[in-house]
């Protein structure tokens, strides 16, 4: 029925069966898109965030997806600036997984904040010092660069590269991609990084401020190196899932042995650097707002175990995993590596989040916890649907990994 | 009009007696009714309902017979800086839409209701929970005749957005206004109090210019008994306290080392 | 140049590049902005001329001096008055939000109202004034004619001698009813006690301010104790005193109250013991001859009695077991009363608007004559009622006549009840005792009983039994859900009337509230209501009602503060009213129409306190003393006949000690044990929580933590160790069963409760109003069974064995 819109000498499931696996997918949105417009209509008391959780499960969904979509701009950077030419075979799921993270979390943010129509004001009004700022304008750029970054890839379409103005469009922009990838590397170096210093700057709240420099918390660099140590991963999650679902090798293993490499050194020298920050945060910062380090932890279901669970069992065990290549050449080993530096890079961004909030400053006040509504929930579960979504269509009918068809000869 | 407030010349601050305060919550009331702030069906849920003036309750901790409560009354405490030497509270340099600025020249944090997007990064960055959301539509049902108590000296909010206290910033306007008409440049001690200071039935609460050496607030902060909330954070808040009591002095803050009682 | 198609894409690209140079595109994004706020369910409140009214709020008997904003005709905010004496600038939550109350058209009645639907359902439909008065006088006019007059029962809750209370029972009385019923209040255990000790019935006023130690039985100073306005502004000045080591408040509560914490120190004696923890101090006093012995022997009688009763059975000792405070505890409280320059003991619990215990009262009253601190500065004084006017004595005819001399159905001043006036928990016995009620048609005034009085669930019984009920309430309270016709009075925003001398307080004040505002619904004044109905009934009913309105009464009355010379009616604030004057000032009026006047406008006369020398004269006992030996009880006992042949007359009266004991301030023990109902409930009241008539306005459930109401579910306090013992953690639902019924709450665990009681909050569980307050919390009054105070026979609210378990 569509296959002449499928690329070229590759194998695709029947139209009718791609339908059928769209459509729990297609539900969700649904479900989300209910909820989203509940939350437009009726107001945000929909959710059960609050004036203590100012911010909460979307956020966290927002920040985990942004710094999970740091494969795109990470891997374009190692491919077109650093010049790693095998990575050309998965740069394009990359980018599209990018755009899926990124466009997913700016739809979340417009529904989260109270006067979404006055959502222009941050540049209309912008506050330079606010590190939001930063982050709106960057990711505000760099959706645009990642749109530019995808551009190509559909105009590969077989349908739509007959029509020659767009084939010659493509074409160009191919050309420009080292130019792109490089500002976009640059965008998401700020965005990545003040993402961190919006937590870092809450000087108020001690289990999340942190010292810097000049004008950038540790959390701001911290942020930057964990996003491009686990976005690689990410992007090694979903070709591995692709790979699984569509039964196919679909990107050669150099590309993907690369990708887990440069992750398990990043995310080494991050944990480095994140245990040397947790050191500083117990015995300084802490101390200097009047907590002990177990103060942060008298209460709720917010333990020391999430401190281990973070650094050990999701930072230093994948690290070790990735770098040694006996065990990232397995594939299991790899894919468990990589589940583990992902859960970890969540855990990270769920406390400095929710446990930042849950705990109270004010010695008088208490501890509060909170559970999201299903209105929270559908939202967040939309954003996994609409990616879902948006890689099937791609995958079924762009040329998403160069090396399929090598890879995948069509018998007969 | 301008001309005649200098540069930093006002520091607006409050003083909270804390032996004084009977925790009857009048301010709260007295607040909520100067400032347009709606009632909601369900005011029991505390962490949505709005109250820019709150009163906390503590215990020493101790058991029966020897349990003691004592009320921190908690307005926005109008912080001077951020905590790392910033001139300018965390909540303000957070803002997005520059929707919350530091009056430089009063000490007052202002909020515009109608620039502020409602992103509630400000709520989070505040140690004081001194700010709140608009989770609804203010509560004013058609025909219910409430909204015929509404004061026009203060707008109130629409859903989505920030509000706090603003040390009554409309009772300052209204001072100078009068001062301006009498041919004053200058206003009295007593011209510009908040609502909440006016009203306390035990006149708890001592309102003036912490700059002042002759304001009764800017004596009474160099007593033994003064100190601030959350003192360490270092966000220097224009809201200080009295205690004569040791362990009240000791729950304000979180102190890592031993703490050291004045008094007994 | 023509116009090309290239020189008009030029000139558009001109175009519109030059117009970003203009302030148009930026001008008109600011416009958007602005447009982005122009939400049309956002209220805007309309602007325009600010001016400012004074008043008296009259929300309940304390009486503040307020001011009120307004824009035009609109009230936008209530505020203190610093020229008023009572409260100088402060007021208390429920005062400060009483526009609230003003304008919430759900929580008020907007017209004359004949019910509609059943009772307790708040379906009214609105009728016309003239309807509405017809039908009451009709109503009236019938008993009159059929002689049932005394089928006409008044329920009256406005302050003791207020001109609105003298017209109700002047109704009453007119129509030839002697059933004019008050509703039960502290003042009625003040009155007989000092009645009955020192022969005076005048209020009832403690000098706070200038005393130096406060010795407070359960008086919950800071939970709108006589007067919040007026007691919180006297805490200031205590603490300030304290400051300088000047003054000591001790609370002696079982439960650590705000008044408890806040106070120099708390003595948690067990509920219901505080008479004997009153005499035990008074045993160490006596003891250690720490009293005022010139006082006792000159102007006391009945000291050695007294001295042999407190001596031989009031052993600290034995304290220490009865109320389980310690003996340094008692002895430090004995001396710090005793050596204290100007001490008061206070007797009132709560905010002191709910009876206490007779005998209890006159245990603390024992406590002040021992250190005779009598019209003294900081002591209890003793003054005369105001010096208003009597209204003309009204001129009943024989059906009248006839039914005034008829019995009272709750049998007050009768041989059972010698000194009680008005006993409205008797009535509700004898309505749901009676096949058929004999109250035919009752007449509610500024109450809520079936709200505010014990076991609400026999009051609403009673209630529904009454064949026919008015309410003149402007709220939409219970008890007006059960009339078949609401008369709404005006709120006390928008009429005049007196407050006659707020409760406590020491010297003289009359107050006057003015309309601050138009009337905002079709409501009426209830004093013009009276007269209306008066002048309908028939022409003698309407003779004892000679007057244009109810404003001129409130005139003729003031006369009497004119006649009485002297007194002031402005306040500057420079020196508080309580300070004590050597010589009388005033008065600063020249004519009463000058007097009237600006009472009209400021709201006041007042008198400052003057020294009056104690002498003989100052008792009016039969012994010209203060009396430690009551002799009008032993007469009433002795020279009363008893009931049935051979019964036991003090029995009868409810006292259960013997001897001289029976006719001296004495703790009757704890009659109440029970070992089905191990625990005791002691209801507690709050200051930003009214628990009377007068409703909360919205505003002040902002102010209840969230561990006393969740949604709608309000909390009793426990001890964590007895909460442990039934296995009950914090936020639990438990049941809560007295002999009177069972009710659901939630478990606060708190270590400022005493093991073994449990405490609930009076004010929470209404079923009337609107959104903002019905169905939140549960009514502690449910559950506490009409008992009866020995010798009053008042009903006892603060005691209620109970029993608790899981819900």
């Amino acid at each position: 029925m569509d296959s002449k819109l499928l690329p070229e000498g590759v194998e695709r499931c029947s139209f009718g069966m791609f339908i059928l696996w769209m459509l729990p997918w297609l539900a969700i949105l649904a479900w989300g898109g209910l909820a989203a417009v509940l939350c437009l209509v009726k107001g945000l008391n929909q959710t059960n965030m609050s004036n203590v959780f100012a911010f909460a499960l979307w956020i966290v969904f927002d920040l985990g997806v942004i710094a999970l979509g740091a494969g795109a701009f990470f891997s374009g950077f190692l491919t077109y600036v650093v010049g790693k030419k095998e990575l050309k075979n998965i740069i394009n799921a990359a980018v599209i997984i990018g755009f899926i993270c990124y466009s997913g979390a700016t739809a979340m943010l417009g529904i989260d904040i109270g006067q979404p129509i006055r959502g222009w004001f941050i540049f209309w009004h912008a506050n330079i010092h606010s590190m939001l700022v930063e982050v709106s304008f960057c990711i505000t750029c760099y959706l645009g660069v990642l749109i530019v970054e995808f551009v190509p890839i559909i105009l590969e379409n077989r349908k739509l590269d007959q029509i020659k103005e767009l084939h010659i469009f493509g074409h160009n922009l191919h050309h420009i991609m080292g130019v792109i990838a490089a500002s976009g590397t640059f965008l998401s170096f700020f965005h990545q990084g003040s993402l961190g210093g919006m937590f870092g700057v809450m000087y108020g709240r001690p289990f999340a401020a942190r010292d810097g420099f000049y004008i950038w918390p540790w959390t701001f660099f911290l942020f930057v190196l964990s996003a491009i140590a686990s976005g690689p991963c990410f992007t090694i999650i979903c070709t591995k899932l692709t790979e699984l679902l569509t039964r196919k090798k679909l990107v050669p293993d150099n590309a993907i042995q690369l990708l887990a490499k440069v992750s398990g050194w990043l995310l080494s020298l991050y944990m480095v650097l994140k245990i040397a920050d947790t050191l500083v945060w117990i015995y300084d910062i802490a101390p200097r707002a009047g907590f002990k380090f177990m103060d942060f932890y008298r209460e709720g279901p917010y333990g020391v175990w999430m401190v281990a669970a973070e650094l050990f069992v999701c930072g230093i065990i994948p690290a070790i995993m990735l770098m040694t290549p006996k065990i990232r050449e397995n594939q299991g080993m790899l894919v468990t590596a990589c589940l583990l530096n992902c859960t970890g890079i969540i855990l990270n961004r769920f406390v400095f989040i929710i446990v930042t909030l849950a705990i109270p400053v004010m010695p008088f006040d208490r501890f509060l916890s909170y559970l999201p509504t299903w209105q929270e929930w559908a939202i967040g579960f939309a954003v996994i649907a609409y990616g879902f979504i948006v890689f099937s269509l791609s995958y079924r009918y762009l040329p998403v990994f160069p090396k399929e068809r090598e890879l995948n000869p069509i018998a007969g | 009009m301008k001309k005649e407030h200098d540069q930093g010349k006002y520091k607006y601050g409050m003083v909270i007696d804390l032996d004084k305060c009977t925790g009857c919550g009048t301010c709260m009331v007295a607040c909520a009714a100067e400032n347009n702030v709606s009632v909601r069906p369900d005011e029991s849920d505390k962490q949505r309902s709005i109250s820019w003036m709150q009163v906390y309750k503590a215990d020493n901790g101790k058991e029966f017979p020897e349990a003691e409560t004592v009320y921190f009354p908690r307005p926005c405490m109008h912080c001077e800086q951020d905590g790392r030497g910033g001139h300018a509270p965390s909540c303000v340099s957070v803002c997005v839409a520059t929707a919350t600025t530091l009056d430089k020249n009063t000490g007052i944090v202002s909020q515009i209701y109608t620039r502020c997007i409602g992103c509630r990064y400000c709520q989070a960055a505040c140690p004081y929970k001194a700010r709140y959301f608009n989770w609804w539509d203010a509560y004013f049902p058609v025909d219910k005749g409430l909204e015929r108590y509404l004061s026009p000296e203060v707008s109130p909010r629409m859903r989505g957005v920030i509000e706090k206290c603003s040390f009554c910033h409309h009772r300052l306007m209204r001072a100078r206004t009068k001062a301006y008409a009498d041919g004053r440049r200058k206003i009295k001690e007593n011209e510009y109090i908040t609502a909440c200071a006016e009203a306390c039935p035990a006149q708890a609460i001592t309102f003036g210019d912490l700059n002042n050496p002759k304001h009764k607030v800017a004596q009474l902060i160099k007593s033994k008994n003064a100190f601030r909330i959350l003192e360490r954070l270092n966000t220097k808040p224009k809201v200080y306290y009295l205690s004569s009591r040791d362990w009240v002095r000791k729950i304000a803050d979180n102190p890592v080392d031993e703490f050291s009682p004045i008094s007994g | 140049m023509g116009v090309t198609r290239r020189n008009f894409v030029k000139f558009a690209i001109g175009g519109v590049a030059g117009l970003h140079l203009t302030p148009l595109p930026y001008k008109l994004m600011d416009d958007i902005a602005i447009w982005t706020q122009n939400w049309p369910w956002v209220p805007v409140p309309p602007e325009g001329e600010f001016l400012s009214v004074k008043s008296v709020c009259g929300l309940c008997p304390g009486g503040c001096g307020i001011q009120v904003r307004k824009v035009d005709e609109r009230a936008v905010k209530i505020e203190g008055r610093t020229d008023y004496p009572v409260n100088p600038g402060g007021i208390c939550p429920s005062g400060m939000g009483g526009l609230q109350l003003l304008y919430d058209r759900d929580l008020r009645h907007t017209g004359p109202m004949k019910r509609v639907g059943p009772r307790g359902s708040g379906d009214f439909m609105e009728i016309t004034w003239d309807e509405a008065i017809k039908t009451v006088a009709e109503r009236i006019a019938s008993l009159r004619k059929n002689a049932k007059t005394e089928a006409l029962v008044s329920v009256d809750g406005n302050s003791k001698g207020s001109t609105l209370s003298l017209m109700i029972e002047r109704l009453t009385k007119a129509a030839g009813s002697p059933n004019y019923v008050r509703m039960p209040s502290l003042e009625d255990t003040y009155e007989m006690g000092n009645l009955l000790m020192m022969g005076n019935n005048g209020p009832m006023a403690y000098d706070l301010e200038n005393s130096d130690y406060v010795l407070s039985f359960g008086s919950g100073l800071l939970e709108g104790w006589g007067g919040p306005g007026r007691i919180m502004n006297a805490w200031a000045v205590l603490r300030e005193k304290a400051s300088k080591g000047g003054a000591t408040v001790v609370q002696i509560e079982s439960r650590a109250s705000n008044t408890a914490s806040k106070s120099d120190k708390w003595i948690a004696a067990r509920p219901g013991t505080d008479a004997a923890l009153a005499l035990g101090i008074a045993h160490v006093i006596i003891r250690d001859n720490l009293y005022d012995q010139q006082f006792v022997s000159n102007y006391t009688s009945g000291f050695e009695k007294f001295k042999t009763m407190v001596l031989g059975q009031y052993s600290p000792e034995k304290i220490v077991d009865i109320t389980g405070v310690g003996k340094e505890a008692i002895k430090a409280m004995a001396d710090g009363f005793a050596r204290a320059k100007a001490p008061v003991a206070i007797y009132g619990k709560g905010k002191g608007t709910l009876n206490g215990s007779l005998f209890e009262f006159m245990s603390v009253q024992a406590l002040n004559a021992l250190k005779g601190n009598i019209n003294k500065p900081g002591g209890i004084i003793i003054s005369d009622p105001l010096p208003l006017a009597t209204l003309p004595a009204i001129s009943p005819d024989g059906v009248a006549e006839r039914g005034i001399l008829t019995p009272r159905f709750d049998q007050a001043g009768t041989n059972k009840y010698p000194f009680a006036v008005s006993l409205i928990n008797n009535l509700i016995d004898v309505i749901n005792h009676s096949d058929k009620s004999p109250v035919d048609t009752l007449l509610v005034f500024s109450a809520n009983p079936a709200f505010t009085l014990p076991d609400s669930g026999e009051v609403n019984r009673a209630l529904k039994k009454i064949p026919f009920i008015v309410s003149f309430s402007p709220f939409r309270d219970e008890t007006s859900f059960m009339a078949d016709l609401v008369l709404p009075d005006h709120s006390y925003l928008e009429k005049t009337d007196d407050i006659v001398r707020p409760n406590g307080l020491q010297y003289q004040l009359y107050g006057l509230t003015r309309p601050v505002v138009k009337p905002v619904y079709n409501t009426r004044s209830a004093g013009d209501t009276i007269i209306n109905i008066a002048k309908a009934v028939d022409t003698k009913t309407a003779s004892s009602f000679p007057w244009k309105d109810y404003e001129s009464v409130l005139k003729i009355r003031a006369k009497g503060l004119f006649d009485s010379g002297g007194g002031l009616v402005r306040y500057k604030g420079a020196e508080p009213a309580w300070k004590w004057k050597t010589a009388s000032d005033g008065p600063d009026y020249k004519s009463f129409g000058d007097m009237w006047k600006k009472i009209k406008t400021d709201g006041l006369w007042y008198r400052k306190l003057m020294p009056s020398a104690i002498d003989s004269g100052i008792f009016k006992t039969a012994s010209n003393r203060f009396e430690f030996f009551i002799s009008q009880l032993e007469l009433a006992v002795k020279d009363y006949p008893t009931a049935a042949p051979g019964g036991n007359r003090l029995k009868e009266l409810g006292i259960t000690v013997e001897g001289d004991a029976a006719f001296m301030p004495h703790y009757e023990g704890n009659h109440h044990h029970d070992e089905q109902l191990p625990l005791t409930m002691a209801p507690y009241e709050m200051v930003n929580l009214a628990s009377g008539w007068a409703p909360s306005p919205p505003f002040a459930y902002k102010t209840i933590f969230d561990d006393q109401l969740l949604g709608s579910d309000s909390f009793a306090i426990i001890n964590p160790g007895t909460a442990s013992e039934f296995r009950i953690k914090q936020g639990d639902y438990i049941i809560i069963q007295s002999k009177a019924c069972a009710v659901k709450a939630r478990a606060s665990l708190s270590h400022g409760a005493m093991p073994g009681v449990v405490y609930m909050p009076l004010g929470f569980g209404h079923t009337a109003y609107d959104e903002f307050i019905r169905e939140k919390g549960v009514n502690p009054n449910l559950l506490i069974p009409p008992g009866k105070d020995p010798l009053s026979g008042h009903p006892v609210w603060w005691t209620t064995p109970v029993k608790i378990m899981k819900g």
